[in-house]
């Protein structure tokens, strides 16, 4: 048992290892992963203020900016990773290994995480910068609460979409970029989540990020209390609720798709 | 030379006949769902309800002739950057490292260059159908004021290729920059939409942007082939900035930058292949 | 004490999808009642032409497959009810895979990799490092792998393979692609390290006889998803010591010579074209030396030009063409 984790927590080292060094041996990534996404963010926040919006707006759309810097890797460089390392022929050997899948997805996210911390450091101080956002933060410590649980909410929903990119070939492409709108819509990155009503923003909370950010909001703006979806301690209950449930349901699933995929005769198929 | 243009021609074919059997292999509505309906709706939606969240506050004194077509047909024109650029510049990735083939690409007669603009045909034919369902589904749904009849439809459809040359040709230059950067270049394609994005006039008027992100708006031909394109549909001069230039120098300045932009593609391109094939990147993998 | 593997009535069955035109989906069979045991420190071979099986079975083995049927155990324990006690227990390497991060180098590659099975990392490098040495590929050890040629590549996943140290290793076809020089030391080193530790098994597949012949203490002919024979190479080669095996070498033509198989005295024969030289190749199981004037005097009659005649001692390949009557080696 106690070899088993020692196993585990090296294999997790070893996965993120590979990003780590990656990223200092390929550099190209910093350009297109610091100012590009903050000139997306931007052409956001300049429609607010095309349309007068009150000014707690730009603080929401940078704060959203940022967070996308999570679901993009989530989605790009965790989920869909697992069709890659299958046409790489990396997936099989990590299956013949005494390992958990859910190690490699972690070692990956890791990985990860690092990049997409910068993107979103760089989008929510160049920005907050540049457009001269306020800031009103009334709790330090419910912030960082929110934060953690969003992330491994967030994660966890990526690793139970990698269960199902361990099948599919091809199809996971045309998935992720299915997910990607969608998300930035219901997970209200550029606008708060009760504008979508509270049945559609209730059924949206299933995406952790749009309580996490709804939580962030109220956290961050003078106004943001008044504009929030639910209350904060309610939400942070219900991330945590999420957190579980991800983690929980992406274990399994996992389990399933792999042996769904050793019944099919899939997991090692490629070229599809 | 006839027998080149044959090549091409061929290169072009084969290119968008490949392009679409990657695209479409699975199941084809998926696939069209995927790009028609589903994400074109979803990107349309946020600026709506942008638009909507701020309307209902009260706040709603827009400047200028800023409305709700504005924004929703720029944007709707404009997924024709993302997906064209994409699918032109994601191809060096795609055949490098998905595919594995792109050196048999490189070694065939077959000019890249011309294999790179017809890979992104099957993006095209996707997109256009997506722009015709969004703003459909502008008009029916979402009630967003467009009189048909009022349409130029033959200089709608002609801007609208001038257009799509040039972004095509930067999207190889896009891809030409690909194959010396690695995987993570992905972001860039998407970077380089977003910048377009900002200082192309798409989705809000140039006017609220400062000075200088107005000045790299005007020497950007996208800027001027979204408002003709928004003229051609609502037959008003959308922007503010833009209003004293008749439609005829708008569609001059659109058809000179774009053959600009073509003419540097190719010289972007050369220089580009002759540096990966002097570092041997032409084969590489880079995911990690 | 438990076998290395063991596997009882084992079948595997694909479904393949159901093609637009077809009513209804077909299956193949890539595996049928296979029943192989094989012992802690074999050096067993799975020798079989394209599309045997051969892959698949070592998929089952590794957990990646579940059998359609039947029961494959690995050092006694069930591959379907327990697949991570068997992982502790295993390795893997295909020829021509592509495996690894090409932004890492070699040592590093290798470490990655030897982390998945917990190997502390003190124990790990020396062991790498060794095996670079052994390899060869020690100036290697620093460099990015997609720099690396095909070969060395190749003797980089081998490496990986020794590097967690299992109970049992799978080699798929681990020669691929490899000229004879590197596979033979590829061959040397899996030789030695079944003879140096006695409770080591290996399970290789190939299709190349020689390799089979040379390497393997017992090996498992296998066609068509059905294992045909399974014995030591000169038990299997002592199958035909009674009878007479000749080889024909005629012009390259595209004749089936079917009839030939009902010429008195031909137990079997097999064909194979070899359009580099330009020669049909003839194999002959014939009962006896009388009826080699039988088949001569069939062939001028049919107007083919004899260019070489031999008679032989059995190989592999002849064991082969007389339990399937093809040769392993013709292109169908
Ligand atoms: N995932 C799969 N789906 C469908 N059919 C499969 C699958 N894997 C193998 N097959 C089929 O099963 C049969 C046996 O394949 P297998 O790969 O085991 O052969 P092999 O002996 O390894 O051949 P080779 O020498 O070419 O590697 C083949 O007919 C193959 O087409
Ligand atoms: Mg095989």
């Amino acid at each position: 048992m106690k070899t088993d984790l020692k196993t585990n927590l090296k294999s997790i080292w070893a996965r993120a290892y590979v990003r780590i060094v990656g990223a200092n041996r390929e550099p190209s990534w910093i350009l297109s992963e610091t100012v590009l996404p903050l000139l997306n963010t931007a052409a956001f926040v300049y429609v607010y203020k095309a349309l007068r919006a009150p000014e707690e707006y730009i603080g929401f759309v940078i704060l959203g900016g940022a967070m996308t810097a999570y679901w993009m890797n989530v989605l790009w460089s965790m989920a869909s990773q697992f069709y890659w390392e299958k046409e790489m022929g990396n997936l099989e050997l990590y299956l013949i290994a005494p390992i958990s899948r859910m190690s490699i997805l972690l070692g990956m996210a890791i990985g990860g995480i690092f990049y997409a911390t910068l993107r979103a450091v760089v989008v929510f101080v160049f920005g907050s910068l540049i457009f001269r956002v306020n800031f009103f933060i009334s709790g330090v410590v419910e912030l960082f609460l929110i934060f953690i649980l969003t992330m491994i909410a967030l994660y966890g929903m990526g690793m139970f979409f990698a269960s199902l990119f361990m099948l599919w070939g091809r199809e996971a492409w045309h998935t992720s970029n299915l997910f990607q709108e969608p998300i930035y819509l219901l997970g209200g990155f550029f606008f708060p989540v009760k504008t979508l009503g509270y049945t559609v923003a209730m059924f949206a909370s299933a995406i952790p990020i749009s309580l996490g950010l709804d939580g962030m909001r109220q956290l961050c703006f003078k106004t943001g209390k008044t504009l929030g979806f639910l209350d904060v301690k309610i939400e942070i209950l219900l991330l945590l609720g999420l957190s579980i449930f991800y983690i929980w349901i992406s274990h399994y699933a996992l389990l399933f798709m792999e042996n769904l995929g050793k019944k099919q005769g899939r997991l090692t198929l490629k070229w599809q | 030379m006839n027998q080149n243009f044959s090549t091409h021609t061929k290169t072009l074919k084969l290119a968008s006949w490949l392009g679409w059997k990657m695209e479409s292999n699975w199941a084809d509505w998926w696939i069209f769902a995927v790009y028609s309906v589903v994400r074109p709706l979803a990107s349309s939606m946020i600026l709506v309800v942008m638009y909507w969240v701020i309307a209902k506050s009260g706040n709603a004194q827009a400047s200028g002739s800023y409305n709700l077509t504005f924004m929703y047909l720029g944007n709707a024109f404009f997924m024709f950057v993302g997906n064209v650029l994409y699918g032109v510049a994601w191809t060096i990735h795609e055949d490098r490292e998905h595919y594995q083939m792109l050196k048999y690409i490189f070694i065939s007669p077959a000019k890249m260059y011309f294999y790179l603009f017809g890979r992104g045909t099957a993006k095209l034919f996707i997109t256009v159908f997506a722009v015709i369902a969004t703003i459909a589904f502008g008009m029916l749904v979402l009630k967003i004021p467009i009189d048909l009849s009022a349409v130029n439809y033959p200089m709608l459809v002609l801007v609208t290729g001038i257009g799509l040359l040039g972004i095509a040709a930067l999207g190889v230059i896009l891809a030409a920059v690909s194959m010396v950067t690695a995987h993570h270049s992905f972001y860039l394609t998407e970077g380089v939409a977003g910048l377009f994005f900002l200082v192309s006039g798409a989705i809000f008027p140039i006017e609220v942007l400062p000075g200088w992100l107005q000045k790299i708006s005007l020497i950007n031909p996208l800027t001027y082939w979204i408002e003709l394109a928004r003229r051609y549909i609502t037959g008003e001069k959308m922007c503010q900035v833009l209003s004293s230039i008749s439609n005829l120098e708008l569609f001059f300045i659109l058809t000179l930058s774009t053959l600009i932009l073509v003419y540097l593609s190719v010289i972007i391109y050369r220089f580009f292949e002759h540096l990966a094939v002097q570092r041997g990147l032409i084969d590489r993998l880079t995911n990690f | 004490m438990n076998h290395a593997i063991e596997t009882l009535k084992l079948n595997r069955t694909f479904k393949i999808k159901k093609a637009k035109d077809k009513p209804a989906p077909s299956f193949i069979t890539a595996l049928e009642e296979v029943n192989l045991t094989i012992n802690k420190g074999e050096l067993f071979g799975l020798l079989g032409p394209n599309g045997a099986g051969k892959t698949t079975l070592i998929k089952i083995l590794c957990t990646l497959l579940l059998p359609t049927s039947g029961t494959a155990l690995v050092d006694g324990v069930d591959v379907v009810k327990n697949p991570a006690l068997v992982r502790r227990r295993i390795n893997m390497v295909s020829g021509g895979e592509h495996s690894g991060y090409g932004i890492l180098n070699v040592r590093e590659n290798l470490w990655m990799f030897s982390q998945f099975y917990g190997v502390p990392k003190k124990i790990a490098y020396e062991r790498i490092d060794t095996l670079l040495k052994l390899f060869g590929l020690d100036e290697f050890a620093k460099t990015r792998i997609g720099k690396l040629s095909t070969g060395m590549r190749q003797k980089m996943n081998v490496i990986r393979g020794f590097v967690s140290d299992p109970e049992i290793l799978f080699f798929d076809e681990p020669t691929l692609g490899l000229d004879v020089q590197i596979a033979r030391e590829v061959r040397k080193y899996i030789a030695n390290w079944v003879k140096n530790n006695s409770q080591k098994t290996v399970l290789l597949t190939t299709h190349y006889m020689a390799e089979a012949d040379e390497l393997c203490d017992r090996i498992a002919i296998i066609d068509h998803g059905k294992v045909i024979a399974c014995d030591s190479p000169s038990n299997l080669k002592k199958l035909l010591r009674k009878e007479t095996i000749v080889h024909i070498e005629i012009n390259l033509t595209d004749e089936n010579f079917e009839h030939f198989s009902q010429l008195p005295g031909v137990k079997k024969f097999a064909l194979e074209h070899k359009h580099n030289i330009g020669r049909t190749e003839l194999k002959f199981i014939l009962e006896n030396d009388s009826a080699i004037s039988q088949v001569t005097q069939a062939l001028s009659s049919n107007g083919s030009k004899i260019i070489s005649l031999s008679k032989t001692d059995p190989s592999l390949e002849d064991v082969f063409v007389a339990l399937v009557g093809r040769s392993l080696e013709s292109e169908n």
